[in-house]
């Protein structure tokens, strides 16, 4: 009897255990830790929202920042405003992320580059009946081809630094790059393009010691969702209900942390930790633990999204139904 | 004991069954079939590769077809071809998906769209540092801006359809849309992108009777394919060999076939399968035995994904210790 339990107990315990050590010994890339103190962080979309509040806690965590934006006026108010709060001068740069040359010569014109962070973005929601392709065609090209002119430029620069300390590529998502949702084809298409950037790139720098990741934050208290909201369709705003809204600092917290830790996914709430287990998909995975997070809990977590999908399906009926 | 032993097999046999008929109840949105028999197929990029094989077997099947592309000539061998094997003849137009003004006017000539199958594409394997702007920025704008052009000229004729019989829009991604591999950057993100976009509109049509599917073919034996393989970077090849080549028309009767059954993800193959299965994510699942598989599978594939990861990121690692 003792026996039998001793046995049940021990089969308990080894497979996960063994499991944790295989994991340890499989993941790829090795896991990193990339220090921003004294370093050079370079942000883009810098002068306002998230990108600002970033720029403020780099700086006040010792490194050296750069914020790049179109508006020169912008870019001196925080660069004031971040002076004022932190003591900690930042080197501004205005060019415009779809222009490559104007972005090369803005990364030239900068120091090296440890840490660059592809923060611009524009997102305004709309069904694609109502969206102008004109304002389709902003959202792809200033989030997804404005980035791509963002690395295009600063790698070289990475790949031949003399400082060889690990360095990284951060790309600002949105939950919008983990869920296609209602009103927002052009935002989803542009921010699920940086995840195809990002696996890809992962592979093709990993040899320079240049770690990649992407953020997902929810919506976050910036004055451009205060004016996207305005505009949202009643849909999408029915079903965006069910995500709750970040304070900036929150997200900048998690997303200085995730960068610091080499981290592929960087989620910045409970929500955005599932997101990132549902889509995990083949993306890589740099902690061991994470990794036996996302094997045991995948099949529930898939259960969870399929009810979700059921409720967001359900509005959607409910909503039309009523319009008749 | 055989009380204990019955009660405990009753569990075993009972829970999945439980289960299923849950996931029958809250998989949305529900099944659809979509007939193509008689009905109006128009198919871009549809003089070469991919896309003249869908043709030739939609034609095949009965459907009127119509194919899209830049090269007139080309339109015309191609409808000859389909001609001399099929003895029907297609519909043709020429236009460039990226001049919406173009896409709109032939959108609109060619009269009721029941099927529209946003094949064009465009793709060139080559490492970030080493490719061009332009051709990044061609990928983009074909494979992705190029898509919402289509849908965009599309939707209103499909929306206000006098035959209210379910009609369907389908994008050709790639299993480079279901992961970043070396050499993709561009590619990925262009195919990752119509994720996002399919995903949202999914949710914008389904009121209408509309559905939409994303394919995921491996690669195919076409003249891209060809093209593609002459320049492509040794690791690309070496990371990707691992998912073997497809025939043309083994994908057209793959596609065709998860588009009639309304299928929100087509993989073409059994790697693309469970592909398909790992990256699940948050996309909507129309079939509750899937889902079941979905649930089941998602641990294991995890661990499999986990490990194909360590199999790239050692090939890299080797490939670049041997160049030194």
């Amino acid at each position: 009897m003792a026996a039998a339990s001793l046995s049940f107990i021990a089969l308990c315990i080894l497979p996960p255990i063994f499991l944790l050590i295989f994991l340890k010994l499989i993941i790829r890339p090795r896991p990193v830790r990339i220090p921003i103190t004294s370093r050079h962080v370079f942000i883009t979309g810098g002068s306002r929202g998230i990108g600002f509040a970033l720029a403020r806690q780099a700086a006040a965590e010792g490194a050296r920042v750069t914020i790049l934006a179109r508006n020169l006026e912008q870019l001196q108010e925080a660069k004031t405003s971040i002076r004022l709060s932190t003591g900690v001068d930042v080197a501004i740069v205005s060019a415009d992320v779809r222009d490559f040359d104007a972005v090369k010569h803005a990364v030239e014109s900068a120091d090296p580059i440890d840490v660059l962070i592809c923060n611009q973005g524009v997102f305004s929601s709309g069904e694609l009946v109502n969206l102008e392709i004109k304002e389709v065609k902003r959202m792809i090209d200033v989030n997804l081809i404005g980035s791509f002119n963002l690395v295009k430029a600063a790698l070289p620069g990475m790949k031949n630094r003399s400082d060889r300390r690990p360095v990284s590529i951060a790309f600002m998502s949105s939950q919008a790059g983990q869920v296609g949702v209602y009103g927002y084809t052009a935002y989803a298409a542009s921010k699920f393009g940086l995840r195809g950037l990002a696996e890809a790139l992962q592979q093709e720098v990993i040899a320079d010691d240049i770690h990649v990741s992407l953020i997902f934050p929810p919506d976050t208290d910036t004055p451009s969702l205060t004016e996207e909201k305005e505009r949202r369709p009643p849909l999408t705003s029915i079903i965006a209900a069910s995500s709750s809204i970040m304070r900036v600092d929150e997200v900048v917290k998690k997303t200085l942390n995730g960068i610091k830790s080499g981290s592929f996914s960087v989620s910045c709430n409970f929500k955005g930790f599932l997101g990132s287990i549902a889509t995990a998909g083949l993306s890589p995975q740099r902690s061991y633990l994470m990794a036996f997070v996302e094997i045991i809990s995948s099949g529930v977590v898939r259960i969870v999204v399929l009810c979700h999908l059921w409720s967001f399906y359900g509005s959607i009926e409910k909503w039309h139904a009523q319009e008749k | 004991m055989a009380d204990s032993d019955l009660s405990f097999l009753a569990l075993c046999a009972l829970l999945p069954i439980f289960f299923l008929i849950f996931l029958k109840l809250i998989v949305r949105p529900r099944p659809v079939k979509v007939p193509i028999k008689s009905r109006h197929v128009f198919i871009t990029g549809g003089s070469s590769g991919i896309g003249l094989a869908i043709a030739r077997q939609a034609a095949t099947e009965g459907a009127r077809v119509t194919i899209l592309a830049r090269s007139l000539d080309k339109l015309e061998e191609a409808k000859t071809s389909i001609r001399l094997s099929t003895g029907i003849d297609v519909a043709i137009v020429s236009a460039d998906v990226c001049d919406f003004e173009a896409v709109k006017a032939a959108v609109e000539s060619a009269g009721p769209i029941d099927v529209l199958i946003c094949n064009q594409g465009v793709f060139v394997a080559y490492e970030l540092e080493n490719q061009d702007m332009k051709e990044i920025k061609g990928m983009i704008d074909v494979n992705l801006i190029g898509t919402f052009n289509l849908v965009k000229a599309a939707l209103p004729g499909m929306k206000n359809r006098s035959d209210r019989k379910p009609v369907s829009i389908a994008f050709m991604s790639s299993q480079a849309g279901q992961v970043g591999i070396y050499g993709y950057t561009a590619y990925s993100a262009s195919k990752f992108g119509l994720r996002g976009l399919a995903e949202a509109l999914q949710q914008e049509v389904i009121a209408d009777n509309i559905h939409v599917s994303l394919i995921f073919p491996p690669d195919t034996d076409t003249p891209g394919f060809a093209e593609e393989n002459k320049k492509k970077p040794q690791l690309t090849s070496i990371i990707a060999g691992s998912s073997g080549v497809m025939q043309s028309d083994e994908v057209a009767k793959k596609a065709l076939n998860g588009i009639k059954s309304g299928s929100f993800f087509i993989p073409c193959n059994f790697e693309g399968f469970l592909l398909s299965l790992a990256t699940a994510g948050l996309s909507p699942q129309r079939s509750y035995l899937m889902a079941f598989v979905e649930v089941i599978s998602a641990g294991i594939l995890r661990i499999a994904g986990l490990c194909f990861q360590w199999t790239w990121y050692g090939s890299i690692e080797k490939w670049h210790a041997q160049e030194k």
